[in-house]
């Protein structure tokens, strides 16, 4: 099928003065997994709001499966949808939850209690079917809001912040653990968080917005080596950001090692520094390094039992060209 | 613990103990003098009779009674069913003079019913319903009254409401008709209930307002009880007395079970 699941095109909202989505477009293919990656304000949540039908666009079309949705209501638009505070029934059981939609569908009895028995199945919660959601623990009850999702067998997945009432422990597993379901599943998904390690550990492809705008779209590797602006390599993980004659040079802390004696392979950067504080994180150090003309720059070395750095030391911090990444002047001021 | 820890504990007690001797101590002896064996108010009572009890409910006391259970039940139905919709459009919507007519709906929770009482028996002698007097305008004047209990406690119900549930229902295919019957309005029952539970004893104790409009023949049991103190406070009046405050006490402990009546006494809305 070469219809994708979802087409967004020139989608806007305002909300007054403001203007909460600006005309963005994406394309979701079958299957793929997409997080719409963003601070809080950045639009995000509109723009699900908008393709679950729960928000009207002021202009641009959204097509679920090559068909235009706009003038759909959210109950007729055959999408599952998971919340941030999971909107469990309260006064239903879990199995009542998970059946709702398909008593809605008019699904016959039968067929509800089978499939509610293999969706519980699913996200590993058989024999839970008759407790209510306050019995359950945060975990239990994201897996019962995804089950209750999943059972309808949706056109696609919408995930608003799903993972953000989860403590980390948690959230850490219930990321595998959805990743692994919906590629299990093999269903298109949006998903929406401010976290950009959930983006980059589950997505197929990143969405970074910002006012109302995608800032850049591309697979995890491309938007945390190849950032193509200023704001998206300083939201997604630690960047040191150089201002130079073509732009901005890119280079994550990872990448800027440190020699002590000066000494450095061939055809590489350096900046003479000075280590101001070292910072200890067990695995890893984060060295702060102060360059000549006052620039603070950060590097991260492997606690390896190298060099045992300490404040105040002379260093030369030194880069491959290939370990930096140059954004070009005109993209740089955004 | 040294004297001067002691002593807010100590005096916490002393307070709570008063509050207990001075609300219980009343019902208590008022419920003791319904057992004298004469027609006199002794404390302690004097022999031991229970013909007085009898009294409270030959047909002078039991009429009255069933013309309040009558008309408290009929003012609680009626006011939930007003009340629902109306804390729905506090609630959830914005529409011109939105804050007077909420002011209107809920000001009876301020404005003395004495007045209201006033207003209403004024009201209808000048549109010319005097003749609506006793049930009618009783039933009208218990609608007014009780209606802030069951708008307030909706409002509660829906305020309380998870978010995000009624989207998640539309979300899975439900219609709004449906996502009202299978969750809005199950997750609004307890506050439904609860607001009927406060408006019927609200019309049940009810005597500023009934004062006014109440007419021989057709007056609540409260009334019926002041009407009857100008002979003096008798033991039948005793009686007649502990039976009123009972009906809405068992109610409370009865529906109490199912609906956490305590839940809408101590929340506050945050519009409502």
């Amino acid at each position: 099928m070469a219809e994708p699941a979802l087409q967004l095109q020139a989608l806007s909202k305002r909300f007054g003065a403001l203007t909460a989505v600006d005309a963005i477009d994406l394309t979701v293919a079958q299957g793929e997994f997409v997080t719409l990656l963003g601070p809080s304000g950045c639009g995000k949540t509109t723009t699900l709001n908008m393709i679950a039908g729960f928000l009207a666009p002021d202009a641009g079309s959204i097509r679920l499966r090559g068909k235009a949705v706009e003038a759909l209501p959210p109950f007729r638009r055959d999408l599952g949808l998971v919340f941030q505070d999971y909107a469990l029934f309260p006064h239903m059981t879990v199995a009542e939850n998970v059946a709702f939609g398909l008593r809605m569908r008019h699904v016959t009895r039968p067929e509800i209690t089978q499939r509610v028995a293999e969706a519980l199945d699913l996200v590993q919660l058989s024999g839970l079917g008759d407790r209510r959601p306050l019995q359950l623990s945060g975990g239990q009850r994201q897996r019962v809001a995804l089950a209750r999702a999943l059972v309808i067998r949706p056109a696609m997945l919408l995930l608003d912040e799903p993972l953000s009432n989860l403590d980390l422990k948690l959230r850490e597993e219930m990321r595998v653990e959805i990743s692994a379901l919906q590629r299990r599943l093999g269903i298109a998904t949006v998903f929406v968080t401010h976290d950009q390690g959930e983006a980059l550990t589950m997505s197929d492809r990143i969405a970074v917005m910002r006012q109302g705008r995608i800032e850049q779209i591309g697979a995890p590797n491309d938007i945390y080596e190849r950032p193509a602006t200023r704001f998206v390599a300083g939201f997604i993980g630690t960047a040191n950001l150089i201002d130079d004659a073509d732009g901005v040079i890119v280079i994550r802390p990872e990448r800027l090692k440190l020699s002590a004696s000066g000494e450095q392979p061939l055809g590489t950067r350096s900046w003479p520094v000075h280590v101001e504080r070292v910072i200890y994180l067990g695995p890893r150090l984060e060295l702060r390094l102060r360059m000549a003309d006052g620039t603070l720059v950060l590097a991260e070395a492997v606690n390896d039992g190298g060099t045992a750095w300490s404040a105040g030391d002379a260093a030369v911090a030194w880069f491959r060209p290939d370990d930096a990444w140059v954004i070009p002047g005109d993209e740089a001021d955004r | 613990m040294n004297r001067s820890s002691r002593l807010p504990w100590t005096s916490l007690k002393l307070i709570v103990a008063c509050i207990y001797v001075f609300m219980l101590g009343p019902i208590l002896i008022t419920a003791a003098v319904a057992f004298n064996q004469d027609n006199r108010s002794y404390f302690p009572p004097r022999g031991f009779s229970l013909q007085w009890w009898g009294a409270a409910f030959g047909p002078q006391w039991l009429q009255p009674l069933l013309f309040s259970l009558e008309l408290a039940t009929l003012a609680a139905l009626i006011s939930a069913a007003a009340g629902v919709p109306l804390a729905f459009a506090f609630q959830r919507h914005e529409f011109p003079g939105k804050s007077l007519v909420r002011a209107i709906t809920l000001g009876p929770l301020i404005l003395p019913s004495l007045v209201t009482g006033i207003a209403l028996l004024q009201f209808l002698s000048l549109i010319g319903l005097g003749r609506w007097m006793g049930f009618w305008a009783l039933l009208i004047g218990h609608v007014v009254i009780c209606l802030p209990f069951s708008v307030r406690t909706v409002a509660i119900s829906l305020t309380a409401m998870p978010g995000n549930v009624e989207s998640a229902a539309a979300s899975l295919g439900a219609t709004p008709y449906a996502v009202l019957r299978h969750v809005t309005l199950p997750l609004a029952a307890p506050g439904m209930f609860a607001g009927m539970i406060f408006a019927f004893i609200h019309s049940f104790d009810d005597v500023n307002l009934s004062l006014f409009i109440a007419r021989p023949g057709e007056r609540p049991l409260t009334v019926a009880i002041l009407g009857f103190l100008d002979f003096g406070f008798a033991p039948t009046l005793a009686a007649v007395s502990i039976v009123s405050m009972l009906i809405p006490l068992a109610l409370v402990a009865v529906f109490g079970r199912f609906v956490g009546i305590g839940d809408f006494l101590y929340q506050e809305t945050g519009n409502g």
